[in-house]
């Protein structure tokens, strides 16, 4: 049954995705591994996580399907992998799920064979012995015919005639090794396996820091001296430069494009190497006996400050962006430096939080990756390259075109829009028509398997007779 | 553990994937004495990969208190992962030719087959 399973996993794998680009395929890919998963683990998809995590895969496979992009595709990978590493273990954090789960897809079937070998090796000596056995009665005649076959063709020419008509095209022999991808593929995940070390220390690592029987109070006391004089300096180092830099922002407004630019990737590399520093300082101090000393309020209120106004630069700079964006439109870039900066007011927020809970770095860890899961399938939703293309075209003062032509051809349809009702200079009128009628053969020669929303949708709107 | 043993397994079943989907994709009876030959460099490539990737791991890791088995359940799945994603990348950034694409399947293949082959040699089960 396992096998049969495999096998018509293994051949529609190869249906889906041999010489094809990805599109329908990825999307009906998901389906079949869920329904190879869930019926090889059945009792695992009870459980509230894993049909979470299921629920999570198939959306980014709808995503995929839907919206057609680089990072659809990722997180549907990403996706992939969390659900394999939720079903060797759920209970474990997310980035041990990841860790599972891609081992799993590439090594779980020598993984189970390793195993499955050590127990029985005793047990069928004899079987490994008739196996090489096998491989010898094939092998070495095969070789030798080999070596006959050319040595003869040199010999006579009739012989050589008749073996140069030997012809195997009839045979897909790709095809049969794509299939044999698959069906490794499908072998790995069938019953996924796990990272031991790794598994077993995540279970027993909980996220809250315990307070040890004893510790040397002066050692502490030391200790949190010296955080407080590190953290008291840093405080005035960073309100010194919030108040150069809102003054710099409320009195100079720079119209030039390559300032503006400056400005912010100046601030962006700033808040990189302050925020980690900071991180680093406060996991540094709140690292063990200092959370449980009864006189650290003013390391804490310190380490709180020190966050606070860490947050207010985060702000700063995303003010700083979102001129940046109104006077000269998004950018894959622009959009990066406000992901990056929401990505960093969580990390502000859950050291707060580990700082406040006495929670350890794991828990850190923990959460961070799980919000990064989440927003990575969230950002997902979104066509991004359409949706840069829409709201430059409408908002942007100053619309940089040739940029939003070297997009991907997402944005087509919509340039193409924008080219008929625009007087454009010939060059980007013909580069934008050419993008465009690119992208409606590409979309006109694909085949079911690469289909993708964009098929259904120009079909219906009689893109093709334009 | 039998290194020689092991080189010599691992040639051949690379040898055997890397010209499987050389054969593949272009066959040519003339292709057969390179099969031959090619064996030469397949085992000085497996060779050099296993004595200098996989077996320090068991020569520094192995003794009473660390059987194989936990060498291999710790280690193997760090090894796979960084030498499957090594491969990708390769065969990612030659635009998977057909010569590169073999030589890194091959090469992934055979590495982590090799780790089995490695382990499986007088294991102690605990």
């Amino acid at each position: 049954m396992k096998h049969l399973i495999i096998i018509i996993s293994s051949i529609l794998f190869s249906t889906l995705f041999y010489n094809q680009y990805i599109g329908l395929n990825l999307s009906i890919f998901s389906v079949l591994s869920v329904i190879v998963l869930a019926i090889s683990n059945t009792h695992k998809f009870r459980n509230k996580i894993t049909i979470f995590y299921t629920l999570m895969y198939l959306i980014t496979a709808v995503l995929v399907f839907i919206q057609y992009t680089n990072l659809s595709i990722l997180a549907n990978i990403i996706a992939f992998t969390t659900l394999v590493g939720s079903v060797t273990e759920s209970k474990s954090s997310i980035y041990v799920q990841w860790y599972n789960g891609v081992y799993t897809s590439i090594a779980g079937f020598l993984h189970r064979r390793f195993l499955k070998q050590t127990i029985e090796e005793k047990k069928t000596s004899k079987r490994n012995i008739d196996v090489l056995h096998l491989v010898k009665l094939v092998g070495i005649p095969l070789v030798f015919i080999i070596i006959f076959i050319v040595l003869y063709k040199n010999g006579n020419p009739i012989f050589n005639d008749i073996i140069s008509k030997i012809n195997f095209n009839f045979i897909n022999l790709q095809w049969l090794l794509f299939t044999v991808l698959g069906y490794y593929l499908f072998s790995n995940i069938f019953k996924p396996v796990q990272v031991d070390s790794a598994t077993n220390l995540d279970l027993q690592t909980g996220n809250i820091l315990y307070k040890p029987d004893t510790f040397s109070t002066e050692a502490i006391e030391k200790e949190k001296q010296l955080g407080i004089i590190l953290l008291l300096l840093l405080n005035i180092l960073i309100v010194f430069y919030l108040t150069t830099d809102i003054i710099s922002l409320t009195t100079t407004r720079p119209t030039d494009a390559s300032v503006y630019s400056s400005q912010v990737h100046n601030g962006i590399n700033t808040l990189i190497a302050s925020i980690i520093i900071a991180i680093v300082i406060i996991l540094y101090f709140f690292r063990g006996n200092l959370n449980f000393f009864k006189d650290n309020k003013n390391l804490k209120n310190l380490a709180y400050t020190w966050i606070f106004l860490n947050t207010t630069l985060v702000i700063i700079i995303a003010i700083k962006n979102y001129e940046y964006i109104a006077s000269f439109g998004l950018t894959y870039k622009r959009i990066g430096v406000n992901i990056y900066l929401f990505l960093t007011f969580i990390g502000l927020i859950t050291t707060f939080l580990k700082v406040s809970k006495i929670k350890n770095l794991w828990f850190l860890f923990r959460i961070n990756t799980q919000i990064a899961f989440v927003l990575l399938i969230l950002f997902s939703f979104v066509n991004w390259d359409y949706s840069i293309t829409k709201y430059n075209i409408n908002h942007a003062p100053s619309l940089d075109l040739n940029y939003l032509i070297n997009l991907s051809n997402n944005n087509a349809v919509l340039l193409n829009e924008y080219r008929e009702s625009a007087n454009l200079s010939s060059e980007q009128d013909n580069k934008i028509l050419a993008k465009h009628r690119n992208y409606i053969k590409t979309v006109k020669d694909r085949n079911w398997q690469e289909y993708t929303y964009s098929n259904f949708n120009i079909k219906t709107t009689n893109e093709y007779t334009k | 553990m039998n290194i020689l043993s092991n080189i010599g397994k691992s040639s051949l079943l690379a040898a055997s994937i890397f010209w499987i989907i050389i054969l593949s994709d272009t066959f040519d009876w003339d292709m057969i004495p390179f099969i031959f030959l090619s064996l030469i460099p397949i085992y000085i490539c497996c060779a050099f990969t296993i004595l200098i990737t996989i077996c320090p791991i068991f020569w520094f890791l192995k003794s009473d208190d660390y059987s194989k088995r936990r060498i291999f359940k710790t280690y193997f799945p760090i090894y796979t992962i960084t030498m499957f994603s090594f491969c990708v990348y390769c065969i990612y950034k030659t635009s998977f030719e057909v010569f590169i694409l073999s030589f890194f399947i091959s090469a992934y293949i055979t590495t982590a087959q090799s780790w089995v082959w490695f382990s499986k040699e007088n294991v102690v089960i605990k």
